[in-house]
Protein backbone atom coordinates (compact mmCIF):
# COMPACT_ATOMS: atom_id res chain seq x y z
CA UNK A 1 0.00 0.00 0.00
CA UNK A 2 0.92 3.39 0.19
CA UNK A 3 2.89 5.41 2.30
CA UNK A 4 4.46 2.04 3.86
CA UNK A 5 8.05 2.80 2.82
CA UNK A 6 8.12 6.28 4.35
CA UNK A 7 9.11 4.53 7.34
CA UNK A 8 8.17 6.24 10.91
CA UNK A 9 10.38 7.91 12.42
CA UNK A 10 10.94 8.01 16.24
CA UNK A 11 8.77 10.21 18.27
CA UNK A 12 10.36 11.91 21.53
CA UNK A 13 8.57 11.26 24.90
CA UNK A 14 9.26 11.76 28.05
CA UNK A 15 6.83 10.70 31.78
CA UNK A 16 8.31 13.43 34.05
CA UNK A 17 10.46 16.24 33.64
CA UNK A 18 12.08 15.55 37.32
CA UNK A 19 11.41 13.85 40.41
CA UNK A 20 9.23 16.09 42.00
CA UNK A 21 6.52 15.77 39.29
CA UNK A 22 6.28 12.13 40.44
CA UNK A 23 2.93 11.52 41.88
CA UNK A 24 2.11 11.11 45.78
CA UNK A 25 0.88 7.70 45.17
CA UNK A 26 4.15 6.44 43.95
CA UNK A 27 5.10 5.80 47.75
CA UNK A 28 2.86 3.26 48.14
CA UNK A 29 5.38 0.55 46.08
CA UNK A 30 2.12 -0.17 44.05
CA UNK A 31 1.49 -0.24 41.12
CA UNK A 32 0.04 3.26 39.37
CA UNK A 33 -1.44 3.97 36.22
CA UNK A 34 -0.59 8.07 36.13
CA UNK A 35 -3.48 8.76 33.40
CA UNK A 36 -2.33 12.45 33.01
CA UNK A 37 1.18 11.49 32.47
CA UNK A 38 0.44 8.40 30.11
CA UNK A 39 2.62 6.59 31.97
CA UNK A 40 2.89 3.50 34.38
CA UNK A 41 4.71 3.49 37.59
CA UNK A 42 5.96 0.56 38.88
CA UNK A 43 8.08 -0.51 42.35
CA UNK A 44 11.17 -1.89 42.09
CA UNK A 45 13.10 -2.39 44.68
CA UNK A 46 12.08 0.31 46.29
CA UNK A 47 12.45 2.55 43.56
CA UNK A 48 9.63 4.14 41.88
CA UNK A 49 9.91 3.38 37.84
CA UNK A 50 8.04 5.25 35.15
CA UNK A 51 7.46 3.56 31.96
CA UNK A 52 5.09 5.79 29.27
CA UNK A 53 2.56 4.25 27.72
CA UNK A 54 4.68 4.38 24.32
CA UNK A 55 6.92 1.79 25.47
CA UNK A 56 3.78 -1.21 26.45
CA UNK A 57 2.93 -3.60 24.22
CA UNK A 58 0.20 -5.18 26.20
CA UNK A 59 -0.56 -7.03 29.99
CA UNK A 60 -1.63 -9.88 30.52
CA UNK A 61 -3.06 -11.57 34.07
CA UNK A 62 -3.57 -14.80 35.53
CA UNK A 63 -4.49 -16.34 38.98
CA UNK A 64 -2.57 -19.11 40.29
CA UNK A 65 -3.33 -20.10 43.78
CA UNK A 66 -4.24 -17.57 46.53
CA UNK A 67 -1.93 -15.03 44.00
CA UNK A 68 -2.60 -13.00 40.68
CA UNK A 69 0.05 -12.16 38.02
CA UNK A 70 0.34 -9.10 36.18
CA UNK A 71 2.80 -9.67 33.72
CA UNK A 72 3.51 -6.06 31.51
CA UNK A 73 4.52 -6.17 27.86
CA UNK A 74 7.06 -3.36 26.56
CA UNK A 75 7.91 -2.52 22.74
CA UNK A 76 11.54 -4.28 22.04
CA UNK A 77 13.44 -4.99 18.54
CA UNK A 78 13.19 -8.01 17.55
CA UNK A 79 10.19 -9.47 18.72
CA UNK A 80 7.84 -11.81 16.50
CA UNK A 81 4.91 -9.99 16.14
CA UNK A 82 3.53 -11.35 13.07
CA UNK A 83 2.96 -8.22 11.50
CA UNK A 84 5.75 -5.67 9.39
CA UNK A 85 8.09 -4.91 12.14
CA UNK A 86 7.72 -0.65 11.96
CA UNK A 87 7.95 0.30 15.35
CA UNK A 88 10.77 3.01 15.20
CA UNK A 89 13.25 2.67 17.85
CA UNK A 90 15.36 5.75 18.86
CA UNK A 91 18.34 3.08 19.99
CA UNK A 92 17.58 -0.18 18.60
CA UNK A 93 20.67 -1.80 19.92
CA UNK A 94 20.42 -0.65 23.37
CA UNK A 95 19.17 -3.07 26.38
CA UNK A 96 15.41 -2.90 26.53
CA UNK A 97 13.42 -3.90 29.45
CA UNK A 98 10.90 -6.64 27.93
CA UNK A 99 8.53 -7.98 30.68
CA UNK A 100 8.31 -7.29 34.38
CA UNK A 101 6.05 -9.54 36.39
CA UNK A 102 4.08 -8.89 39.73
CA UNK A 103 2.08 -10.68 42.59
CA UNK A 104 -0.54 -10.01 44.45
CA UNK A 105 -3.11 -11.84 46.97
CA UNK A 106 -5.40 -8.50 45.77
CA UNK A 107 -6.41 -10.05 42.19
CA UNK A 108 -9.20 -7.60 41.84
CA UNK A 109 -6.92 -4.61 41.84
CA UNK A 110 -4.69 -6.20 39.48
CA UNK A 111 -7.68 -6.72 37.33
CA UNK A 112 -8.22 -2.99 37.46
CA UNK A 113 -4.65 -1.99 36.48
CA UNK A 114 -5.05 -4.57 33.87
CA UNK A 115 -7.68 -2.58 32.29
CA UNK A 116 -6.43 0.82 32.94
CA UNK A 117 -3.40 -0.08 30.97
CA UNK A 118 -5.47 -1.46 28.43
CA UNK A 119 -7.83 1.70 28.12
CA UNK A 120 -4.70 3.97 28.26
CA UNK A 121 -2.98 2.12 25.58
CA UNK A 122 -6.48 2.85 23.37
CA UNK A 123 -6.93 5.99 24.06
CA UNK A 124 -3.14 6.94 23.33
CA UNK A 125 -3.79 4.68 20.01
CA UNK A 126 -6.84 6.15 18.83
CA UNK A 127 -5.78 9.66 19.57
CA UNK A 128 -2.11 8.71 17.46
CA UNK A 129 -4.99 7.46 14.44
CA UNK A 130 -6.44 10.98 14.51
CA UNK A 131 -3.71 12.50 14.36
CA UNK A 132 -2.69 10.83 11.30
CA UNK A 133 -5.85 11.28 9.70
CA UNK A 134 -5.69 14.48 9.73
CA UNK A 135 -2.40 14.89 8.60
CA UNK A 136 -3.48 12.87 5.26
CA UNK B 1 24.65 16.24 69.67
CA UNK B 2 21.81 13.61 67.94
CA UNK B 3 19.87 14.83 65.14
CA UNK B 4 16.57 13.19 64.43
CA UNK B 5 14.72 12.13 61.27
CA UNK B 6 10.78 10.86 61.92
CA UNK B 7 9.14 8.49 59.09
CA UNK B 8 11.96 6.70 57.52
CA UNK B 9 12.01 3.43 56.46
CA UNK B 10 14.69 0.76 56.69
CA UNK B 11 14.97 -1.23 53.47
CA UNK B 12 11.70 -2.06 52.27
CA UNK B 13 10.10 -2.14 55.77
CA UNK B 14 6.63 -1.48 55.78
CA UNK B 15 6.95 0.04 59.07
CA UNK B 16 8.45 3.74 59.51
CA UNK B 17 10.87 4.61 62.60
CA UNK B 18 12.93 7.11 63.48
CA UNK B 19 16.41 7.78 62.32
CA UNK B 20 18.97 9.13 64.85
CA UNK B 21 22.78 10.82 63.25
CA UNK B 22 25.29 11.39 66.50
CA UNK B 23 29.15 11.28 66.49
CA UNK B 24 29.07 7.76 67.71
CA UNK B 25 27.18 6.57 64.40
CA UNK B 26 23.52 6.15 63.26
CA UNK B 27 20.14 4.10 64.39
CA UNK B 28 17.01 3.45 62.67
CA UNK B 29 13.93 2.65 65.05
CA UNK B 30 10.65 1.08 64.64
CA UNK B 31 7.90 3.18 65.49
CA UNK B 32 5.88 0.09 67.02
CA UNK B 33 8.24 -2.97 67.12
CA UNK B 34 11.27 -3.54 68.56
CA UNK B 35 13.29 -3.46 65.16
CA UNK B 36 16.68 -1.74 66.17
CA UNK B 37 19.37 -1.41 63.05
CA UNK B 38 22.53 0.54 64.11
CA UNK B 39 25.35 1.33 62.15
CA UNK B 40 28.70 2.11 64.51
CA UNK B 41 30.80 5.18 62.76
CA UNK B 42 33.46 2.95 62.46
CA UNK B 43 31.76 0.82 59.51
CA UNK B 44 30.45 3.71 57.44
CA UNK B 45 32.32 4.55 54.38
CA UNK B 46 30.33 6.30 52.01
CA UNK B 47 26.98 7.65 51.80
CA UNK B 48 25.13 8.36 48.40
CA UNK B 49 21.16 9.98 48.16
CA UNK B 50 18.43 8.70 45.88
CA UNK B 51 15.24 9.59 44.48
CA UNK B 52 13.18 6.56 45.32
CA UNK B 53 9.06 6.36 45.46
CA UNK B 54 8.85 6.64 49.34
CA UNK B 55 10.66 9.90 48.45
CA UNK B 56 14.64 10.23 49.22
CA UNK B 57 16.94 7.35 50.02
CA UNK B 58 20.02 7.51 51.81
CA UNK B 59 22.34 4.70 51.04
CA UNK B 60 25.32 4.05 53.36
CA UNK B 61 27.98 1.78 52.57
CA UNK B 62 29.69 -0.34 55.24
CA UNK B 63 33.26 -1.29 55.55
CA UNK B 64 32.38 -4.96 54.84
CA UNK B 65 31.04 -4.38 51.55
CA UNK B 66 27.37 -4.55 53.21
CA UNK B 67 25.15 -1.30 52.98
CA UNK B 68 22.20 -0.28 54.61
CA UNK B 69 19.12 2.08 52.87
CA UNK B 70 17.03 3.96 54.63
CA UNK B 71 14.21 5.47 52.86
CA UNK B 72 11.35 8.30 53.73
CA UNK B 73 13.69 11.39 53.67
CA UNK B 74 12.16 14.99 52.49
CA UNK B 75 14.31 16.76 49.14
CA UNK B 76 15.00 19.29 52.36
CA UNK B 77 16.50 17.25 54.47
CA UNK B 78 19.89 16.62 51.81
CA UNK B 79 21.48 19.82 53.24
CA UNK B 80 21.31 19.25 57.20
CA UNK B 81 22.06 15.42 56.13
CA UNK B 82 24.79 16.26 53.98
CA UNK B 83 26.31 18.31 56.94
CA UNK B 84 26.21 16.15 59.55
CA UNK B 85 27.65 13.14 57.66
CA UNK B 86 30.73 15.58 56.46
CA UNK B 87 30.91 16.49 60.82
CA UNK B 88 30.48 13.16 61.83
CA UNK B 89 32.01 10.42 59.77
CA UNK B 90 34.02 12.71 57.37
CA UNK B 91 31.96 11.36 54.16
CA UNK B 92 30.29 13.72 51.56
CA UNK B 93 26.41 12.97 50.81
CA UNK B 94 26.89 11.69 46.83
CA UNK B 95 23.86 12.85 45.09
CA UNK B 96 22.95 9.79 42.36
CA UNK B 97 20.45 11.13 39.49
CA UNK B 98 17.87 8.95 39.00
CA UNK B 99 15.65 8.93 35.51
CA UNK B 100 11.96 9.96 34.93
CA UNK B 101 11.84 9.54 31.72
CA UNK B 102 9.96 6.67 31.10
CA UNK B 103 12.11 4.73 28.33
CA UNK B 104 12.43 0.73 28.77
CA UNK B 105 16.11 1.05 26.74
CA UNK B 106 19.11 2.04 28.43
CA UNK B 107 22.34 0.14 29.53
CA UNK B 108 22.56 -2.36 32.26
CA UNK B 109 25.47 -1.69 34.42
CA UNK B 110 27.13 -3.96 37.64
CA UNK B 111 27.30 -2.09 40.39
CA UNK B 112 28.25 -4.22 43.50
CA UNK B 113 25.78 -5.80 44.22
CA UNK B 114 23.32 -4.58 41.85
CA UNK B 115 22.04 -4.38 38.22
CA UNK B 116 21.74 -0.94 37.43
CA UNK B 117 19.31 -0.11 34.64
CA UNK B 118 20.74 3.11 33.47
CA UNK B 119 18.28 5.21 31.67
CA UNK B 120 20.56 8.10 29.69
CA UNK B 121 23.04 7.59 32.10
CA UNK B 122 20.95 7.85 35.25
CA UNK B 123 19.64 5.50 37.65
CA UNK B 124 15.99 4.01 36.55
CA UNK B 125 16.43 1.12 38.80
CA UNK B 126 18.38 -1.48 40.40
CA UNK B 127 18.11 -4.83 41.26
CA UNK B 128 19.75 -6.92 44.18
CA UNK B 129 21.58 -9.86 42.40
CA UNK B 130 21.70 -11.53 45.95
CA UNK B 131 18.08 -11.83 45.56
CA UNK B 132 17.95 -13.50 42.08
CA UNK B 133 16.25 -16.94 42.68
CA UNK B 134 17.08 -17.81 39.32
CA UNK B 135 18.04 -16.88 35.73
CA UNK B 136 17.49 -17.55 32.28
CA UNK B 137 18.78 -16.97 28.66
CA UNK B 138 16.03 -17.23 26.60
CA UNK B 139 17.11 -17.35 22.90
CA UNK B 140 19.81 -15.37 21.55
CA UNK B 141 18.98 -11.90 23.03
CA UNK B 142 16.73 -12.58 25.98
CA UNK B 143 17.80 -12.41 29.54
CA UNK B 144 15.12 -13.03 32.83
CA UNK B 145 16.11 -12.68 35.88
CA UNK B 146 13.29 -14.04 38.86
CA UNK B 147 13.37 -12.83 42.44
CA UNK B 148 11.68 -15.24 45.11
CA UNK B 149 8.61 -13.55 47.02
CA UNK B 150 9.25 -12.48 50.50
CA UNK B 151 6.22 -12.54 52.04
CA UNK B 152 4.65 -15.83 50.37
CA UNK B 153 4.05 -17.71 54.65
CA UNK B 154 2.41 -14.47 55.70
CA UNK B 155 1.03 -12.73 52.99
CA UNK B 156 -0.45 -9.52 54.18
CA UNK B 157 2.28 -8.91 56.18
CA UNK B 158 3.63 -6.03 53.71
CA UNK B 159 1.06 -4.12 53.51
CA UNK B 160 0.34 -5.15 49.93
CA UNK B 161 2.86 -3.99 48.23
CA UNK B 162 3.32 -4.85 44.80
CA UNK B 163 6.00 -7.79 44.32
CA UNK B 164 8.35 -7.87 40.97
CA UNK B 165 8.96 -11.79 40.33
CA UNK B 166 10.43 -11.57 37.20
CA UNK B 167 11.90 -9.10 34.58
CA UNK B 168 12.83 -9.83 31.37
CA UNK B 169 15.81 -8.02 29.71
CA UNK B 170 16.26 -7.85 25.32
CA UNK B 171 19.93 -7.53 25.16
CA UNK B 172 20.97 -7.24 21.80
CA UNK B 173 23.84 -10.18 21.25
CA UNK B 174 25.77 -8.91 18.12
CA UNK B 175 26.29 -5.46 19.02
CA UNK B 176 28.51 -5.46 21.83
CA UNK B 177 28.61 -1.79 22.99
CA UNK B 178 31.32 -0.66 25.84
CA UNK B 179 29.62 1.44 28.15
CA UNK B 180 30.95 5.47 27.72
CA UNK B 181 32.11 4.53 24.74
CA UNK B 182 30.56 7.28 21.50
CA UNK B 183 31.98 4.91 18.56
Amino acid sequence: GSGGKEGKSWRRFQSYKGEAALPKEAENLRIYVDRKAQTVILPVHGFAVPFHINTIKNVSKNDEGDFTFLRINFQTPGQLAGKKEDTPFEDPDATFVRSVTYRSPEGHRFDTISKQITDLKKEVNKREQQKKEMAD
Amino acid sequence: MTTQFDRIFHGLSAESGKFRVAASGMAWKAEDTEGVTAVPSGDIKWAQWFRVARNFQLRVGLKDRRRETFDGFMREDHDKLAAILKQHFGITLEVKDVSFKGWNWGVTDIQGQELAFLVSNKTSFELPLNQVANSNIAGRTEVSLEFAPSGSANKKSRSGMDEMVEIRFHVPGTHTRIRGSDA
